[in-house]
């Protein structure tokens, strides 16, 4: 909201500096978005002249040489100029010599091309009113020559633009600021004058004018009051209230409508006036409007209406949308003599919804879904009628129609000074509580010691109507502390009991996560978690997409949850590429949300990609990671969620999950189980498609934030064999697409049978894999290690062998297949 | 006799010096010294000599064996001196780059959140996590934030349709909406509905708005809040907390100061300014950096604390905009480019250095 400073200074006194009522403003807690200053600023040796003469420089085209008088400020001057504008008989400000303008341009006597010039005429640029340079500016009303600039402009103005809480719709209003303020500086507040009050005692009865009133929803309209005004003169109103609307961004109408508008910005009550001459049938009806039912508001347009809209109607059709809009055709207009005022609480819900609907909002709405005290809207039409008969002529007949009001406001806080100084911990004087209570007109009502005499005061608080946000004893705290100053509140260390308590088991997971990855030279991302739907169509079926989609998406690429990490880090490596920039190892930990059987599952997940290097040159090439470098890194992240990777089956990726390679990526794990983990080569297709070049390794583990284990619980030693190991070579030759882990599980479960009791196989690891010349088609060999240990003593090798022998019997025997000799 | 021993000497000379490998060597030594070698041969014919020349004989083989062993082991020595040599490779030139990659980078964002935890635990905050989805209760209803609030409206807020189901993100009344959380104050809610005071939270996380996309805006952000539940906590405490996180994170200069403002669930609340001195980039000498208040009495209610008995405190902030403000950055689009010359930047460690 803007406030002019010449306004507020109608109601109190404010001599403090533009800086410190904006600070005091600010401190208040309204905040102050801007503060403009209007009118002329302060220059001196800046004088009103008439331009006497003009010609034509003689060495210089587009320059004139003028003599100007400046009358007792130096008589007659001589002045070269530029502007086009600067024509005998014309008066204009003159700065002198002496004179400073804005940018520190000093004004001397001086030579300009050959010709003497004794000053300068001035555009308003050039004195700080405006960015206006092409000519000078010209001074109307004949201002007498050689008076300073000040008195020949409109005085100048202070313009707050505030941005007002909700909480505080009594400061939507320039008496509200005023209020406020004058707290503050500990000024009195002046209330304008009023002279109406209501009394229609001899006027006479105009039932012809406005026959009657009816309000159909007295629960969205509380009060309806209606003021018939007989005999106006419309023209524009006084140059003073002009000056005012215009300081605070409104465009004069003529007197009525400025009244109406001055009175909303005076006192924040929004009103409206209709021509009496327009209103058919001579009824105001409040009520619904009618499906179908359409309105021309006041800015041309036209608006249908649905049968949740309050409008004010006269017999036949809606003169106005209530407290939002009136209609093109019922308004003030210059042949009106007979007005309506209507003066109204709408609640703040009904004009809120159709304020969205029409997506139509005004001043006056804007004050209604803020709340609008309706116990001050009656002084507001008196106000209003002071003004109008003030500005417009006429008077007020009968009847004055008033419906509905709310119950007589009353409202009565108890505090005490102990209560107070218990929240803000630290002491204010009970006095000085008291002052900051009764100079925002919240009264004392009672002041009673209480049980505890040391303790200070307790306070019965009367609260004015204005002030619906104060309801309990801690609203009070806020208005104390407010107008002490919350810059005076002390110095303290903090108190610190340490409550040990452990972070998020979430938070942990996060953490461990961020750190293995970028300790493994990945670079962290952050990605937007809202994605297009044709960018997820890849990533997950068709039916899961609708369970992600939101309802009412901003952007249609930022429509759905995402499902995977790796989608926005293919939006970074592309973005990389695309720039030049070599990107290879990318990663995130966050939120990914995973459909299943059709619920939505949020997760905790790490992701990664690995892209080649593409772009790179090196001196010396390193080893490019491959499909294990990706399994490698999901096993540890599945390990620090508490997750044993090689615990669930890993199932191939298929044709269903197309962001992934057949046959080069798997799965592992089911988020309905807890947690879930894939990992492999990325679809080449779709990776090029995308516009990236190079193979994408990717990998990402997901779980369910509640299976995260709080902490990892206390390991136990297990002791170990100080004897050294004896260690055995075997290679199997297996079916082709048998897979490696399950041949190694075969196998160590041979080798611990053929040991038995004896000693411990230590470890069965693959150490090659090989297929081709020597096997037969469809066959290939795996070699094992193996690594036998004894707890007790250092193996012989007969007994190795022994044991070693049995276990090739009966792995040819039980797994079928054959020794590579 | 002294000649075969002479000679055996004589070759050895000649022969080892020719050695490069270890199985030349262990072939040679066993020729001389093996259970088959020259020298071992010559010692099984000790029982033919002469009774009376055997000392003089024994001597002989001793003192050659000796003689011989010493040019074995010197032989030995030269082979496992080349055989490391050999594993060395040309010198290094140093000053070459590590043709590695990396290092990893953290995001500025996580930077910036692991150094405000790190300051909050130190003063018994603990970090605690919610939901990104979220209910209308636990992000409006329970914050005493009214139903026609327009911070509910969709407008401003993501909804899901009334079909979504999450699976494990709770409603607490049936059938309310999803929606994406628009601040992490939910994860007090929760925190709070899980157990009694006293409480000393911080929540960084992400959240959502409606809204256009700009230098200041984005469709997901981060915040980091805190929350203190206990018994007599006040706004001189609330102050000290604020004036302690920032001086910690900015140094001991740093002065907060506190606006009177208006927050549902907080009462009094406060806009928090921050000194701009140390900021790059701010011209201004103070410059807003979050909200606080003491959390307001009905919030209490919500969650079944009574408020006669316990009080407390919340501050909130946005981590984007503390990042931007630390380092400069004045578009928050920068965040979630991932650009690597823009990731690079944040590291800890010497300025401009690199691991390369």
């Amino acid at each position: 909201m803007r406030v002019s400073l010449n306004w507020l200074r109608d109601y109190v006194q404010l001599d403090a500096s533009v800086e410190e009522i904006s600070r005091a403003i600010t401190f208040l807690g309204l905040e102050v978005e801007s503060v403009q200053t209007t009118g002329a600023p302060p220059l001196e040796h800046v004088v009103v002249g008439e331009i006497l003469t003009r010609a034509r420089h003689p060495n210089a085209d587009k320059l004139s040489v003028c003599t100007v008088d400046v009358g007792p400020a130096g008589g007659v001057k001589t002045i070269v100029c530029g502007a086009n504008n600067c024509d005998a008989g014309r008066r204009v400000l003159v700065a002198l010599p002496g004179a400073v303008l804005p940018g520190n341009l000093v004004i001397k006597a001086s030579k300009i091309r050959g010709q003497v010039s004794e000053g300068m005429m001035c555009s308003p640029d050039e004195i700080g009113m405006g960015i206006e340079h092409d000519g000078l500016l010209l001074l109307e009303g004949q201002p007498a020559l050689g008076l300073p600039m000040q008195q020949a402009l409109p005085a100048g103005d202070v313009v707050f633009e505030l941005e007002i809480t909700p909480n505080r719709p009594d400061c939507l209003s320039h008496l509200g600021i005023a209020r406020e303020l004058a707290a503050w500086f500990k000024l009195p507040l002046v209330y304008p004058q009023e002279k109406f009050r209501g009394d229609i005692s001899g006027a006479a009865a105009r039932p012809d004018l406005l026959a009657g009133v009816r309000v159909d929803h007295a629960g969205d309209c509380p009060l309806y009051t209606a003021h018939v005004i007989t005999g106006v003169q419309i023209g524009p109103s006084p140059v003073w209230m002009q000056e005012r609307l215009k300081a605070v961004g409104l465009r004069p109408i003529n007197n009525v409508v400025d009244v109406s508008n001055y009175v909303m910005l005076e006192t924040g009550q929004p009103l409206h006036a209709f021509d009496a001459a327009q209103l058919g049938g001579r009824q105001l009806i409040v009520r619904r409007a009618a499906g179908g039912e359409k309105i021309v508001t006041l800015d041309g347009k036209e608006r249908p209406l649905n049968g949740h809209m309050l409008v004010i109607a006269d017999a036949e059709r809606p003169l106005a949308i209530a407290g939002i809009m009136g209609g093109e055709n019922s308004g003030v207009s210059s042949a009106t003599t007979d007005l309506v005022l209507e003066c109204a609480i709408f609640k703040r819900q009904a004009i809120r919804g159709t304020s969205r609907k029409l997506g139509l909002a005004s001043d006056s709405s804007y004050r209604f879904e803020r709340g609008v005290d309706p116990h001050a809207a009656l002084e507001s039409a008196w106000r209003a009628i002071d003004l109008i008969l003030e500005t417009a002529g006429g008077r007020v007949v009968g009847p004055v129609y008033r419906l509905g009001g709310e119950a007589p406001w009353q409202r009565e806080i108890v505090v005490t000074h102990d209560f107070i100084t218990e929240k803000l911990g630290f002491d204010i004087p009970a006095a000085e509580m008291r002052a900051a209570f009764e100079s925002l007109e919240l009264t004392i009502a009672r002041e009673e010691p209480t049980l505890h005499p040391r303790r200070g005061p307790a306070w019965t608080v009367t609260i004015p109507s204005w002030r619906d946000d104060l309801d309990r004893p801690i609203d009070l705290v806020e208005e104390v502390l407010r107008l002490y100053g919350t810059d005076r509140i002390p110095a303290a260390a903090v108190q610190a009991p340490g409550l040990a308590v452990d972070d998020d088991p979430a938070v942990q997971f996060n953490r461990r996560a961020t750190e293995y990855l970028v300790g493994h030279d990945f670079h962290e991302c952050a990605n937007i978690t809202l994605r297009p739907a044709k960018e997820l169509a890849g990533w997950t079926s068709q039916a899961a997409m609708q369970e992600l989609a939101l309802a009412n998406p901003f952007v249609d690429d930022q429509s759905h949850l995402r499902t995977t990490l790796i989608v926005g880090l293919l939006e970074a490596l592309k973005l990389n590429q695309s720039r030049g920039v070599v990107a290879s190892r990318l990663a995130e930990v966050g939120r990914v949300f995973i459909e299943k059987d059709g619920q939505v599952l949020e997760c905790a997940a790490a992701g990664f990609v690995m892209a080649e290097p593409v772009g790179e040159r090196t001196w010396r090439q390193r080893e490019a990671a491959d499909f294990y470098s990706a399994k490698h890194h999901v096993a540890a992240l599945a390990a620090l969620a508490g997750a044993d990777l090689s615990s669930r089956p890993l199932a191939p990726v298929t044709a269903a999950q197309p962001g992934w390679q057949v046959g080069h990526s798997t799965t592992a794990g089911d988020i309905g189980d807890g947690w879930m983990a894939r990992f492999g080569l990325l679809n080449l297709a779709m990776v090029k498609s995308l516009g990236i070049e190079g193979r994408v390794f990717a990998g990402i583990f997901a779980i369910l934030p509640e299976r995260l284990p709080a902490g990892f619980g206390v390991r136990r030693f297990v002791e170990f064999s100080g004897f050294p190991p004896a260690l055995r070579d075997l290679a199997l030759v297996v079916d082709e697409n048998a897979p490696a882990a399950e041949v190694q599980a075969k196998l160590t479960e041979a080798a611990s049978r053929a040991a038995g009791s004896a000693f411990a196989v230590e470890r069965v690891g693959v150490f090659d894999v090989y297929r081709g010349a020597g096997l037969p088609v469809g066959k290939k060999s795996l070699a094992f290690n193996l690594m036998f240990r004894s707890a007790q003593r250092t193996l012989t090798d007969d007994e190795v062998n022994t044991v070693f022998q049995r276990l090739q019997d009966d792995i040819v025997a039980t797994a079928g297949c054959q020794i590579r000799k | 006799m002294q000649e075969t021993l002479s000679a055996i000497l004589a070759k050895a000379a000649v022969e080892l010096p020719g050695i490069l490998t270890r199985p030349e060597f262990e072939a040679a030594k066993a020729r001389y010294v093996g259970p088959h070698g020259e020298l071992t041969a010559l010692m099984k014919q000790m029982g033919a000599v002469p009774k009376e020349q055997r000392p003089a004989f024994g001597k002989l083989i001793n003192e050659t064996k000796a003689q011989l062993q010493v040019q074995l082991d010197a032989t030995l020595a030269r082979i496992a001196e080349a055989e490391l040599a050999a594993q060395l490779g040309p010198p290094v030139d140093p000053t070459l780059p590590s043709p590695d990659a990396g290092p990893g980078t953290y995001h500025p964002l996580t930077l910036v959140r692991e150094e405000m935890c790190r300051i909050l635990r130190k003063v018994g905050f603990a970090v605690a996590d919610g939901p990104e989805v979220e209910t209308e209760y636990y992000c409006f209803d329970a914050l005493n934030t009214p139903i026609d609030h327009p911070a509910r409206d969709d407008k401003d807020t993501f909804y899901f349709p009334a079909s979504a189901r999450f699976g494990n993100i709770s409603r607490r009344v049936p059938n309310e909406r999803y929606l994406l959380r628009t601040h992490t104050s939910s994860v007090q809610i929760r925190t709070m509905l899980q157990g009694p005071p006293p409480i000393r939270i911080v929540s960084p996380g992400r959240v959502y708005r409606r809204d256009t996309t700009d230098a200041t805006h984005s469709a997901n952000f981060h915040q980091l809040e805190c929350l203190y539940v206990d018994r007599n906590v006040t706004v001189r405490d609330l102050k000290a907390l604020l004036d302690y996180i920032f001086a910690a994170l900015l140094g001991p200069d740093t002065q907060t100061r506190f606006r009177p403002h208006y927050f549902g669930y907080t009462e009094p609340s406060f806009e928090v300014d921050l000194s701009a001195a140390h900021l790059p980039k701010v011209k201004k000498p103070w410059i807003e950096i979050g909200g606080c208040g003491m959390v307001d009495p009905a919030v209490f209610e919500a969650v079944g604390y009574d408020p006669e008995v316990w009080s407390g405190y919340a501050f909130g902030m946005g981590l984007e905009r503390l990042a931007m403000l630390l380092y400069g950055i004045d578009d928050i689009r920068f965040f979630y480019q991932n650009d690597l010359r823009f990731l690079r930047q944040f590291a800890p460690g010497p300025r401009g250095g690199s691991a390369s």
